[in-house]
């Protein structure tokens, strides 16, 4: 059994040029070396059936044995504002803010501290290990501590004050429900003596939804909260509730106010990492493992859904405890990639113990780019970073009721899966659920990820490269293009291609490269869509972190976790998310089939259609016997068509100079249909009755000579290989790319596509 | 929040009908009839106490019998002695499992794996 996790590592940037460089930040808890070995991948599944791993190795200077270490994972979001004179104001303070805890109880979690842990100093407003709020101060040695009565309850917002008045002598909290009715009422407020003066520690940030460890402006970070926190307020006064209710509801605070030391508006520039203050102080903060912003506030009353036509409603973030955005390793390699090499899917192999029971070989991916404008093939193929990003470490099959119902079958976990299980310090991915229950709606490239890369689960990355060994097999050049790319510079990423082919599960796409493919199919080019589920959900993309997307999954779509009303607009841009149908561009308009269901029982053939005998499409069934079934082999189930198939749909936007030519329409009781092919339930929607849960291969032109080629079909990748690539899946597909990549126009579709090719509408 | 509920599966099984369990064993990986089909999803939807699952040893040729450990970061339990060469032959076991789990009968028919 090979060790695949004993040292795990990412490249940054994920996506580079020729000429420039790449760093490797790796660790090993277990390993004091390692032996280096850069290679380009040309099939990353490991399965005997298949190709196998296949790998091209260049030469590098990185080649060769690198020393480890172990660099520690810290997840965990919150707001850190460094120390500053208004900060250490001494005597009276008070604090307030409206709460809502998603997992309260068990552990303590720090809603506002300036506290260092290390030595016990400073003030904590906190809920224990109880649910129950609680604020601590300490100083010399010594805690003063008060308790509210009640366990706070969660999901529940509440407004929570503490003060410390050292007049009276005494530190003061409150809780209040703001729905404290049919029993959700955990409103109450506790006061006990404390010391009449205090010193407050110095050199100490003030940090939101957790605590400081140590001193300094970027210290390590505990108790960690889950939950959404809305308008903190800081004063260098002891102030009643009601005194403090009305500072946190005001939106806008009198800067002017002498005692009103912070407060944050956390829905100003969501689309950062900065938190600002609205004080005269201007305690600006900066957070740390990115929480979710363009969160529903405490005020929010669903009068919109979008966080840009009322801001002010979304003044909340949403920190997790798990959160882990950017593991802050230093790099271990660099390497400069030379301006010799090909663009491709590459991978730095660490192998360690080779020879024992349990030898060690783990990979570490990253993508060279054809660069932009610099074309070295009349091909690209385009990774498909985002869709990679959004299941970066899925835990799906560990942690999901449904995933050996929908998978039909027994779970079969691999040696990364079984890592992750215990390991959910690298972050999860965007079908998952934080330990507080709430969906992953941020995935960044900053951490190691364990299924994108050789050897991993064969799911999107490793069933592309199926595509990329059969190029290698039938000797077709090829540049590779990322997604990040075509989300940067658009239809520029595609324009310099003949022919554009997208892999096995192009599912995500931001509008910037929705819009790409559009303009580059309208602008003569050619696309071959070798895939299922694609152009499927709307992200964004973040507008200055590379290699960072945002999903929020909203309530229609085949969802493993679904938004919190009026969650679901992107915090990055601004848009709305979901699905692309939702937006106005389903995926059948752009491509001519679209999602509309899954099989994971077995995979199944084509059986192709009147169509197929078009003249017109001649060329792409020559040497192929139409009334054979068309791929009943592959690698997944035994079939072409299988996992996420996709139907034309002419109501949808399957376009009227389509070709139909072949259909899978009998997927049997496995076929589901995806929830929003159901307008309202009856028994008799499953693949055994219902020929709308079906695989369809479709052709049209588009304009300027444009054409599009869809199969449909997840598992058509995986049947390229079968009987030594020599089938009739390789081969239809290979008659279309032929086809594609010669730059005569396709004939004898109506006159309105030569109209348009003429530019004369 | 939306979420799925474990428990929710309800169909009630016979331990009368070996006539389930025999067809099963002889097609473990389906298709099946309607009535096996409600078996499965009973014991698949809830994974019948804490879920069994196959640790792959070498890439779609041997797995290992496991089971989830029903938290999230707590370790996979493995049953090294278990050891499949066939899928089919993994699904049978479990299901011998999962039915003397749901009926708290155990399984003594001629020949216990699938053909």
């Amino acid at each position: 059994m090979t060790d695949t996790t004993a040292v795990l590592g990412y490249a940054w940037p994920l996506v580079v040029s020729p000429g420039e460089e790449v760093a490797f930040h790796l660790s090993s808890a277990t390993l004091d070396g390692a032996e280096a070995t850069l290679l380009r991948v040309r099939c990353a599944d490991p399965d005997p059936d298949g190709p196998g791993l296949r790998f091209h190795q260049p030469g590098s200077p990185v080649d060769g044995p690198v020393a480890l270490r172990h660099q520690p994972l810290r997840p965990g979001s919150c707001a850190i504002i460094p120390d500053a004179p208004a900060l250490r104001r001494p005597g009276a303070l008070s604090l307030a803010a409206f709460v809502f805890p998603t997992a309260p109880g068990g552990t303590a979690q720090t809603l506002l501290a300036r506290w260092r842990d290390d030595t016990a100093q400073g003030w904590r407003l906190a809920l224990d290990s109880e649910a129950r709020l609680e604020f601590t101060i300490g100083a010399g040695g010594r805690l003063w501590r008060v308790t509210a009565p009640r366990a706070v309850m969660e999901r529940e917002w509440i407004f929570v004050t503490a003060s410390y008045d050292p007049a009276s002598g005494r530190i003061t909290v409150s809780q209040a429900s703001l729905d404290p009715q049919a029993g959700r009422d955990t409103g109450g407020s506790a006061s006990a003596e404390a010391p009449a003066a205090i010193a407050w520690p110095a050199d100490t940030a003030l940090v939101i939804a957790a605590h400081a460890l140590g001193s300094g402006a970027a210290p390590r970070t505990g108790g960690h909260f889950d939950g959404k926190i809305d308008r903190p307020r800081l004063l260098s006064a002891a102030r009643d509730e009601a005194a403090l209710r009305a500072l946190a509801e005001s939106l806008a605070p009198p800067p002017a106010e002498p005692d009103l030391v912070a407060a944050w508006d956390f829905s100003r520039d969501m689309a950062t990492d900065i938190v600002r203050d609205l004080s005269a102080n201007r305690l600006d903060g900066r957070l740390r493992q990115m929480p979710m912003r363009a969160a529903t506030g405490a005020n929010w009353d669903g009068r919109t859904t979008q966080s840009t036509e009322a801001p002010e409603l979304y003044g909340a973030i949403h920190f997790h405890s798990d959160d882990m955005h950017d593991a802050g390793w230093s790099p271990d390699l660099r390497l400069a990639i030379p301006e010799g090499w090909r663009s491709g899917f590459y991978a730095l192999r660490l192998r360690a113990r080779q020879g024992s029971d349990d030898p060690v070989e783990s990979f570490v991916a990253f993508f060279v780019r054809a660069p932009l404008g610099k074309p070295r093939s009349q091909l690209a193929f385009v990774a498909s970073t985002a869709t990679f990003l959004a299941y970066a470490n899925s835990a799906l099959r560990l942690d999901q009721v449904h995933a050996e119902a929908m998978l039909e079958g027994l779970i079969t976990l691999s040696r990364d899966d079984v890592y992750l299980q215990e390991h959910r310090e690298l972050g999860l991915s965007t079908y998952d659920t934080h330990s507080d229950g709430s969906g992953w709606c941020y995935s960044t490239a900053k951490r190691p990820i364990l299924n994108m890369r050789p050897r991993g689960a064969t799911f999107n990355y490793g069933n592309d490269t199926h595509i990329l060994d059969w190029l290698e097999q039938i000797g077709q050049d090829h540049d590779i293009v990322t997604d990040d790319d075509i989300h940067r510079h658009g239809a520029q990423a595609l324009a310099p291609y003949r022919c554009v082919i997208t892999g096995s599960h192009p599912e995500y796409f931001s509008r910037s490269m929705i819009e790409a493919f559009d303009a580059y199919q309208r602008g003569g080019g050619r696309h071959i869509y070798l895939g299922g589920n694609g152009f499927y959900w709307r992200i964004g993309w973040h507008p200055t972190e590379p290699h960072s997307m945002e999903i929020r999954r909203g309530m229609i779509g085949l969802r493993t976790w679904e938004g919190e009303p009026g969650e679901n607009a992107l915090s990055f841009t601004g848009e709305p998310s979901g699905l692309w149908r939702a937006s106005g561009r389903p995926p059948q308009r752009l491509v001519g089939v679209g999602f509309d269901a899954q099989v994971f029982t077995r995979s199944y053939p084509y059986a192709w259609r009147e169509p197929a005998r078009d003249p017109r499409i001649a060329w792409a069934v020559e040497g192929i016997d139409l009334d054979a079934p068309l791929g009943d082999f592959g690698l997944r189930g035994g079939g072409a068509a299988g996992l996420e198939v996709d139907r034309v749909e002419p109501t949808l936007g399957s376009p009227p100079h389509l070709l139909w030519l072949a259909t899978a329409d009998r997927l049997d009781y496995g076929g589901v249909p995806t929830l929003e092919e159901l307008r309202t339930l009856h028994r008799g929607t499953m693949g055994d009755q219902n020929a709308r849960v079906r695989a369809d291969i479709a052709f049209f032109p588009t304009a300027r000579g444009g054409a599009v080629f869809s199969t449909g079909s997840i598992a058509w990748a995986c049947a390229l290989s079968h009987n030594g690539y020599d089938n009739s899946v390789s081969r239809l597909t290979g008659n279309v790319l032929r086809r594609f990549l010669d730059p005569s126009p396709f004939e004898g579709f109506d006159s309105q596509s030569r109209s348009r090719s003429d530019g004369s509408i | 929040m939306l979420v799925n509920d474990p428990e929710a599966a309800h169909w009630p099984v016979d331990p009368a009908r070996l006539d389930l369990v025999e067809e099963f064993r002889r097609k473990p990986r389906g298709p099946h009839s309607d009535e096996l089909q409600k078996l499965l999803h009973r014991m698949r939807w809830s994974g019948v106490g804490r879920r069994h699952v196959l640790v792959t040893l070498e890439p779609n040729r041997r797995w290992m019998l496991g089971r989830m450990p029903g938290r999230r970061g707590a370790p996979v339990e493995t049953y090294p002695n278990r050891v499949f060469t066939s899928l089919a032959e993994a699904e049978w076991a479990v299901f011998v499992l999962r039915w003397e789990a749901l009926t708290g009968r155990k399984l003594e028919i001629a020949g216990n794996t699938p053909e």
